[in-house]
């Protein structure tokens, strides 16, 4: 990473770029990867496969997939969740190599998305066999997806929040730059900011 | 980095134990709920702007630990349980070396200055 320090598109501070593609494009193939299992496993709850595949655990995975938890809500927990793949993999897509600056909201609610899709996947993991005694292989795997996002999504919303943070310290609209908007004339002008 | 990976595999570990151990039970409902969390929060704690996390899986060990002894398990699933939670515990609590500044962490977001450093080479410190 030496190579990379005082880069021009890093963030003040910072000796590597979270936005570069480099960063990013790992993230983007985690969530294709997500979305694809996640998308197979809901095609089998909606009844377009007689059977899922399960190398492991048995009957596991046909217990998981058909419990009353995965009918919770008006979309299977499968399809909900290539849902947020889909959004994880979009908001991460979306912008250039200097969006934590120039769309730090897109960067916000890429960590929005990855966030809590983490969270319940995990939640979910507890649940397989604390309250059915069973275990679902590509459900885990799924959810081991959506927390390895979590860790390299994260420095980039750092990076987009200390960017709002900055320029509200230097006296700028922080909703402008949360939108990734000029900072407007007359309050860039404040006397003793610089 | 190798501390948080170990902590994940013990994480990883505690939901396989009650079938590879043979316990069941509270036991093993405590080793099928703390696992995914200890393994969750380590991998997250693994990258470097998430490191501070790690502070969630010293108390998760240490409940592990003390939860082992104090609920009166059968011996196999208390031995593994303070084992494992103590390991836990003192793997997160290694102080990871920063290899690459990232403007001040999550500090630099309170107080009311610009945390961009003004000094080339010299880290802006969180407030």
């Amino acid at each position: 990473m030496r190579g990379h320090r005082f880069h021009a598109d890093s963030p003040p501070g910072w000796d590597y770029n979270p936005s570069a593609w480099s960063q990013r494009l790992p993230i983007i193939a985690l969530a294709v990867v997500g979305f694809v299992l996640a998308g197979y496993l809901a095609l089998y709850q909606l009844g377009l496969f007689p059977t899922v595949f399960e190398p492991f655990f048995g009957d596991g995975s046909r217990i998981i997939l058909n419990s009353w938890v995965s009918e919770l809500l008006p979309i299977s927990d499968a399809a909900l969740g290539a849902l947020g793949y889909l959004a994880d993999g979009v908001s991460g897509a979306i912008g250039g190599r200097r969006r934590y600056a120039t769309l730090p909201w897109m960067v916000v609610l890429f960590g929005v998305f990855v966030g809590p899709l983490g969270g319940v996947s995990v939640l979910l993991v507890i649940l397989q066999p604390v309250l059915f005694d069973a275990w679902c292989t590509i459900c885990l795997a799924t959810a081991l997806i959506s927390v390895l996002m979590i860790g390299p999504a994260m420095d980039e919303v750092l990076a987009s929040l200390q960017h709002v943070k900055n320029a509200r310290a230097r006296g700028e609209s922080p909703w402008r730059a949360f939108f990734g908007l000029e900072p407007s004339a007359h309050r860039g002008l404040v006397p003793g900011e610089v | 980095m190798w501390a948080q990976l170990a902590t994940a595999a013990i994480g990883i570990w505690l939901m396989a134990a009650p079938a590879v151990l043979g316990y069941s039970g509270p036991a093993e409902d405590t080793a099928h709920v703390l696992g995914p969390i200890i393994a969750t929060f380590a991998l997250v704690a693994a990258w470097e702007a998430t490191r501070g996390v790690r502070w969630v899986n010293v108390v998760a060990g240490g409940v592990l630990a003390v939860v082992s002894l104090a609920l009166g398990y059968e011996a196999r699933a208390a031995v593994n349980g303070v084992i494992a939670g103590v390991v836990v515990a003192g793997l997160s609590l290694v102080p990871h070396e920063r290899r690459r500044r990232i403007g001040g962490g999550w500090g630099a977001l309170f107080g009311s200055s610009d945390s961009s450093p003004r000094v080339a080479g010299r880290p802006a410190r969180p407030r």
